[in-house]
């Protein structure tokens, strides 16, 4: 069920990459802010920042990197190639870039002043996920250190992961003095429509207490919300799949397509609020960011 | 992971079955929540001084006429079941966990006992010599046409294609084998550390005939099963089958020694019609070390309900078969680390955390399993 040589792979590249270079994988960091371009927001230091993470731009290449891992584990020396592809290898990713850019304008809209990083770095959330605890402190103490030298004093999230992430890290250094919060915490009047059937987020949901908070959100712009207790409900709402896809893709998958259908059963069209809950069921649902259906004038 | 049909139709009833049915349970009841709270904190109690509640157990045991045993590890519980049993026997078994954890119904097998699962679902694993895929219902995965081949090929009786012919055939099969046995194994929901009772809840009425139609009782538990007293022990086994969704249970027994009698002239004297000898065996096997540890001990205050499993993601999709049996799903990915040192199974954790907001416990499942991952990169594990 789980391969061992993998699974050293991952732990062994990933670290290597992210102290390197804050990335998880041998791509150019400046997939993460391209986003921003031509959109007038301030650059550099400032004590409110954007933070995405880089969740959103490296969704969907992660999961094409989960579907190339087993055979990348097998092929030795791997590693000696990565600062050579990484030269080159800059995805572009419309879809997350217009999500992006949404939430910076509802940001504005609702009279948020921020800034983002041309050099911001990932979260280091592969590395809570498959609990490799000891790799994420260290990983963690480079991030605090990067905000610090920032001077940064509230971080804005645009994901669940690299929010949960913050929060972990927060914890495991009490003396960091930031606030963490989250997008959906701060934007005012978001206007949308239709009808969808939601699905929550497990870390907004179950762990980060912000399932109403969302839900609000959503059903104040207009959209219409389809209930169902045994799929939507916060005790029987389903994980995507997504945190299992590095270690076993088809249990990552069977949990996905499960997911899907029941999500289906209650509406054909199903809004979200997390890249990777989209990477994993946008092949078997109808699926939409609700930062990208969100009407921006 | 397999493209089981059988398991995906039979998780998915099940599911349905279970889930709406514990949510009706809990509304109705609401005083169970409170109950389940006060277990959970019974067990901390107890879980916090554990070896001075092992020592009160045993004596408490003792002062009401039964036996009581400490066993250390897997091992040591053979033995002193083994010892008790002898050899030549015929004997029947409630559903235990700790039993099939400790490799006791081999073992007695192999010391040349006739030995008998009374519980259906068990007796269908032991015919079928299969793990048990789900903590409380063990044949979860077998569908009724698999059932029907299996009890043919064992009893030599083909049972047709109904359920209720299928559960006649092997009710009649059974109830011969309780009116005859020599000993009667059950487990315990629970242990009051007061009287020394052990508490068991059930629907099939097999404990019942289990713990008291054979001569001798023998009961076989984890010491985590131990609560202060016998009021605490009591509210274990509404709790428990209130969050497996059968509330209210059908039989819950209080068994505190041999049987007796204070019929004549008030004296009470053993025994009377039940088991002449009753005894407890406490295993150990991990949990005083489990116990040791801040975040494992959360572990120990499970009381195997079964709930976790059924809204867990991961278990749903993986046909029984997470978790070194017979620990299953999200708590046994948990109990995989506490008896076996097995910390692989927590890596298939998605930390959904749906386990954590149904557990009547309160247990932080994902948290735990957490850890335990990260035992697994620092320590290794049994491959
Ligand atoms: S971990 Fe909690 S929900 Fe799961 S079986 Fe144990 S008590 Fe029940």
């Amino acid at each position: 069920m789980i391969d061992n040589e993998l699974l050293n792979f991952i732990k062994r590249t990933v670290t290597k990459f992210l102290m390197e270079d804050y990335m998880p994988f041998p791509v150019n960091r400046s997939v993460c802010s391209e986003w921003a371009n031509g959109m007038n927001i301030k650059k550099g230091l400032s004590e409110v920042v954007l933070f995405t993470g880089c969740s959103y731009q490296l969704a969907e290449l992660g999961k094409k990197f989960d579907d190339i891992l087993p055979s990348l584990a097998r092929f030795k020396g791997i590693e000696r190639f990565s600062s050579f592809a990484k030269a080159f290898y800059k995805p572009r990713n419309e879809r997350a870039n217009k999500i992006l850019r949404n939430i910076a304008y509802l940001l504005k809209n609702s009279g948020v002043d921020f800034s983002y990083y041309e050099d911001e770095p990932y979260s280091g959330t592969i590395l809570l996920e498959l609990g490799m605890l000891d790799e994420f402190k260290q990983y963690a103490e480079k991030l605090v250190n990067f905000f610090v030298a920032r001077g940064v004093k509230k971080i804005i999230t645009v994901d669940p992961h690299t929010h949960y992430t913050l929060y972990r890290i927060k914890e495991l250094n009490p003396s960091w003095n930031v606030n963490i919060v989250n997008y959906y915490e701060l934007i005012k009047g978001a206007k949308a429509e239709g009808t969808y059937v939601f699905h929550d987020s497990c870390l907004y949901s179950r762990f980060l207490g912000m399932r109403d908070t969302i839900r609000e959100v959503i059903k104040g712009s207009g959209i219409e919300l389809k209930e169902d207790e045994m799929v939507t409900g916060k005790e029987t709402s389903m994980c995507c799949g997504g945190p299992l896809a590095p270690i076993n893709k088809d249990v990552s998958d069977k949990i996905a397509r499960n997911r899907a259908e029941a999500l289906k059963n209650v509406h054909n069209k199903v809004l979200l609020a997390c890249p990777f809950c989209y990477a994993n069921l946008s092949p078997y649902v109808e699926a939409y960011d609700f930062a990208e259906v969100v009407k921006i004038e | 992971m397999s493209n089981n049909k059988d398991w995906d139709i039979a998780i998915k009833r099940g599911v349905e079955h279970n889930i709406p049915r514990v949510f009706k349970v809990l509304r109705e009841h609401p005083y169970l929540e409170d109950l389940a709270r006060k277990v959970r904190e019974g067990k901390l109690e107890v879980l916090s001084n554990l070896d001075h509640y092992i020592d009160m157990t045993i004596k408490a045991v003792e002062k009401i006429g039964g036996k009581a045993y400490f066993a250390e590890n897997a091992e040591q519980a053979r033995e002193i079941v083994g010892k008790i049993v002898g050899s030549k026997k015929r004997i029947v078994l409630g559903k235990s966990m700790v039993a099939y954890e400790v490799g006791l119904r081999k073992y007695l097998q192999s010391l040349d006992n006739e030995v008998w699962e009374t519980d259906l679902g068990e007796l269908l694993i032991q015919f079928a010599d299969e793990p048990p895929s789900h903590i409380i219902a063990p044949a979860v995965h077998m569908t009724r046409e698999r059932i029907r081949e299996l009890i043919k090929e064992k009893l030599n009786i083909d049972p047709g294609d109904k359920h209720e012919d299928i559960v006649k055939v092997a009710r009649e099969f059974l109830r011969q084998k309780f009116l005859t046995a020599d000993i009667g194994i059950t487990g315990a929901n629970a242990v009051a550390a007061d009287s020394g009772s052990i508490v068991l809840v059930e629907n099939e009425g097999n404990i019942r005939m289990t713990s008291v139609v054979p001569p001798v009782h023998i009961s076989i538990t984890g010491v985590e099963k131990i609560l202060p007293n016998l009021e605490y022990a009591l509210y274990e086994a509404l709790v428990q089958a209130a969050y497996a969704g059968l509330y209210p249970p059908t039989y819950i027994n209080v068994t505190s020694g041999p049987s007796s009698t204070g019929d004549v002239e008030q004296k009470r004297v053993s025994p009377a019609h039940g088991p002449k000898e009753f005894h407890l065996v406490l295993v150990d096997n991990g949990r005083r070390k489990a116990n040791e540890d801040n975040v494992l001990r959360e572990a120990l205050l499970c009381i195997r309900c079964g709930r976790c499993h059924f809204h867990c993601p991961v278990y749903r999709v993986l046909d029984g078969k997470w978790g070194d049996p017979p620990y299953s799903g999200p708590m046994g990915a948990m109990w995989s680390g506490v008896v076996y040192n097995d910390y692989k199974p927590s890596l298939m954790c998605t930390h959904a955390g749906n386990c954590r907001e149904v557990c009547p416990m309160k247990i932080n499942i994902p948290k735990v399993l957490e850890y335990l991952k990260h035992k697994y990169y620092t320590n290794g594990t049994k491959q």
